[in-house]
C-alpha cells in the first residue's frame, strides 16, 4: 500500500519541473558529518564557512550575539568558528544551505518556523540518541534535521493544495500529516523520503523520512526511526514545533517507540524524562537565536 | 581586583558569569533536593535570585556558596531561604499559560469523556498548598467558563488547603493587587473581578464554587479523608518535603484521585523517583501525572 503511494508520489513528482535540487554546499557537510564532531577538521570548516559571505558573515555576527557575547567583539572568520563551536557552526551551515533550497517566495510554511523546528528536531535527536548510547549520533542529528524536507517538496510540486492543507492543520488544530493524508492523499514523510532518494540520501535517513509520523511496528524501522518519531514529538510539544498549537496528551513511555527502544537501550529505563524534558526548553532558545541570526539577512 | 565569577545583586548577569560550572552544580542540588529544575536558558534567574541570598550570607562565588548549602551547619534553613527566594512572585491568577490551555483543550474534555461514560457529571478539582488562594479561584473560572461549552450542565467544585491559617483567611477574602491579576485575560477580568478601591475583588458568581480550609498534608488522618477527586495541583509546596514525607504526601494524593485523573505540579517540578504509579504524560508546553486504570499496560520509566 505504502510502496504503491511511494511510486504514485514520485511518478508524478518527476514530471513536474520543480522538484528541489541539493544544494552545492551540502555534500561537502554531508562528507564531513561521516566522523565524530571531535575529529573534524576545523580548518575543513573555517574553509567552507569562508567560502560563502552571506554565511561568513552571520557566523560572526552570532559570535557576537547576546547568547555567545564576549567582552572583545569578535572579527574574523576563524575567532568565530571557534567561539560558537563546530556543532553551531554545523548547525548554521546547514539551515543556510537548506533554506536555499526553494525560492524565499515559494515558502508555505513559514521559514523561521520550520527551521527552528527542524534544528531543535536535530539537536534533540542527537542529545536523546547520547542518552541512549545509540552509536551514530551525528547520524540521528542529521535524520533529524532532514525529517520535514518534505514540506519542501510539497511547497514547490503542489503548492495550492499544501497551502489549503497547512491552513486547514493550523485552524483545527490537528497534526499535520493527518490533514495531509485526508486533503492531499499523501504526507511530507511520503513527499520527503522520494526527495531523500532523489539526493541519494542514505537510506536509514530516507526511511526515518518515511515513517517519522507513522512509524508501524518500529522493529521494522529500527532505532533511527523511532529517535526521530520520538524527538520531533517532544519538539511539538515543547514549542519548537510547526508554529501551531497540537491539543495532546503523550505518555512517551507507552509510546511504541519508546518500548522500542528501552528493550535495545536499558539506559531509557533510568532516564528522567521529566527533566530532559524541561531541558529541551534551553534549545528552544539555542534554536530561536540561531535561526533569527540565518534569518536576519 | 574583583574575582571573575564574583556575583552582586542586579537585573543581568553576564555571559561570562552565568558559564561558572557552580551554576550547574547549585541547579543540580536544588532538582535533587526539591524536584525544581531549572534549564539553562533560565541560570539568570538562578544567578539573581541566588546572588541574594549570597549577599545574605556574605558568599562571593558559586562555589563558597555552595559550601553554605552544602556543607554548613545551618545549610538546611539556608536551602529553605534559597527555595523560598526561587520561588518568589510564582502565585499569581493564571500563572501558568501552558497548563491552563491544556487544562481547557485536553485535561477536562478528556475528563468529561470518561466520568459521561459513568453517568457523572461533576467534577472536583482541589488546590493543594492553595496559599492566598489565586490557584482555586483561576481553576474556578476556568471551570465556570467550560460550563458554557464542553461542561454545560455540568456541576464542579474547588476544594482548597493550605496549612497556613492566615492564607486560607486572605485567600477567602478574595481581594487581589494589580500584579496578582496581571495575567488574567480582559474577557475574565471583566467577568469574575469587580474593583475594589486601587484593588479587585473575585466576584460572587465565583466564590460559592471553592471551599476553602486548613489542611496539614503530613497529617496522614486527615489525608485519609480527601477521595473522589479528579484533578490535583499542587505547586511548589512539595519542594520543602524530605523524601520519605514527600513520597507519603504523594501516595495520599493518588489514593485521593479517581482512576484517570490528574495531578499537576509547579512548571518546572518533577516526581522522578518519588512515585512509580503516576504516568508522567506531557501536555504542550506542560507537563503533568496520569492515574492510569488498574488494566492499563505498563510502560517503562516514566
Amino acid at each position: 500500500m505504502k510502496t504503491g503511494t511511494l511510486d504514485l508520489l514520485r511518478s508524478r513528482i518527476t514530471k513536474i519541473d520543480a522538484m528541489p535540487t541539493i544544494p552545492v554546499i551540502l555534500r561537502p557537510l554531508l562528507r564531513c558529518l561521516d566522523q565524530p564532531v571531535e575529529q573534524i577538521d576545523v580548518n575543513r570548516i573555517v574553509e567552507l564557512v569562508s567560502y560563502d559571505k552571506t554565511i561568513a558573515a552571520q557566523c560572526v555576527r552570532m559570535a557576537n550575539s547576546a547568547l555567545f557575547g564576549r567582552s572583545e567583539p569578535v572579527e574574523s572568520v576563524r575567532t568565530a568558528v571557534m567561539n560558537l563551536g563546530m556543532w553551531r557552526v554545523r548547525d548554521l551551515l546547514f539551515s543556510n544551505s537548506l533554506s536555499q533550497v526553494i525560492p524565499a517566495n515559494r515558502w508555505i510554511v513559514d521559514p523561521g518556523v520550520f527551521w527552528r523546528h527542524s534544528l531543535g528536531c536535530a539537536l534533540v535527536c542527537r542529545k536523546f540518541a547520547e542518552i541512549l548510547g545509540y552509536p551514530d549520533t551525528e547520524k540521528a542529528y542529521l535524520a533529524g534535521l532532514l525529517h520535514d524536507i518534505g514540506i519542501l517538496v510539497n511547497s514547490m510540486v503542489a503548492p495550492e493544495e499544501f497551502r489549503a492543507t497547512f491552513a486547514k492543520a493550523t485552524r483545527e488544530q490537528i497534526p499535520l500529516d493527518e490533514a495531509e493524508q485526508a486533503t492531499m492523499g499523501f504526507t511530507h514523510s511520503d513527499s520527503g523520503r522520494v526527495l531523500a532518494d532523489a539526493w541519494k540520501i542514505t537510506p536509514d535517513i530516507a526511511q526515518a523520512i518515511e515513517l517519522h509520523h507513522e512509524i508501524g511496528d518500529p522493529g521494522s524501522g529500527g532505532p533511527l526511526v523511532a529517535i526521530v518519531h520520538l524527538s520531533d514529538l517532544l519538539c511539538r510539544l515543547r514549542d519548537l514545533g510547526y508554529g501551531y498549537y497540537e491539543p495532546q496528551q503523550v505518555d512517551f513511555a507507552n509510546e511504541p517507540g519508546w518500548l522500542y527502544l528501552v528493550m535495545h537501550f536499558p539506559n531509557l529505563a533510568d532516564l528522567d524524562l521529566a527533566r530532559f524534558t524541561f531541558t529541551l526548553d534551553q534549545y528552544a532558545t539555542e534554536v530561536g537565536e540561531l535561526v533569527s541570526t540565518v534569518f536576519a539577512t | 581586583m574583583q574575582h571573575p565569577s564574583v556575583v552582586i545583586a542586579r537585573e543581568q548577569p553576564s555571559v561570562e558569569e552565568l558559564k561558572d560550572p557552580g551554576w550547574a552544580r547549585i541547579r543540580d542540588l536544588i532538582y535533587k533536593v526539591s524536584g525544581i529544575y531549572q534549564a539553562e536558558n533560565k541560570f539568570y534567574l538562578l544567578v539573581s535570585r541566588c546572588s541574594v541570598r549570597m549577599k545574605a550570607v556574605g558568599a562571593r562565588t558559586p562555589r563558597e556558596y555552595l559550601e553554605f548549602l552544602t556543607a554548613r551547619p545551618n545549610r538546611d534553613a539556608e536551602l529553605r531561604d534559597l527555595l523560598n527566594e526561587i520561588t518568589i512572585g510564582e502565585t499569581c491568577l493564571f500563572r501558568s499559560q501552558p497548563q491552563i490551555e491544556a487544562l481547557r483543550k485536553v485535561v477536562i474534555p478528556s475528563l468529561a469523556e470518561s466520568k459521561r461514560k459513568l453517568s457523572y457529571t461533576k467534577l472536583r478539582f482541589w488546590s493543594a498548598g492553595c496559599s492566598t488562594g489565586e490557584e482555586p479561584y483561576t481553576l474556578a473560572m476556568i471551570l465556570l467558563e467550560e460550563t458554557q461549552s464542553t461542561l454545560k450542565g455540568w456541576t464542579f467544585e474547588v476544594v482548597a488547603t493550605d496549612l497556613n491559617d492566615r492564607s486560607v483567611a486572605k485567600a477567602q477574602e478574595g481581594i487581589y493587587n494589580d500584579y496578582a491579576v496581571r495575567n488574567v485575560p480582559p474577557d475574565f477580568m471583566k467577568k469574575y473581578f469587580t474593583p475594589s478601591g486601587s484593588n479587585f475583588r473575585v466576584a460572587d458568581s465565583v466564590r460559592p464554587f471553592v471551599t476553602f480550609s486548613r489542611l496539614n498534608m503530613l497529617d496522614d488522618s486527615k489525608m485519609l479523608f480527601m477521595r473522589g477527586i479528579d484533578a490535583i495541583f499542587c505547586c511548589n509546596v512539595l519542594i520543602y518535603f524530605d523524601g520519605k514525607s514527600k513520597a507519603r504526601t504523594v501516595q495520599h494524593f493518588y489514593n485521593a484521585l479517581l482512576t484517570n485523573g490528574y495531578f499537576f505540579l509547579g512548571q518546572s517540578e518533577s516526581l522522578y523517583g518519588i512515585n512509580e504509579k503516576f504516568r508522567l504524560v506531557h501536555f504542550p508546553g506542560s507537563t503533568g501525572y496520569w492515574k492510569p486504570g488498574e488494566s492499563a499496560p505498563k510502560g517503562g520509566a516514566a
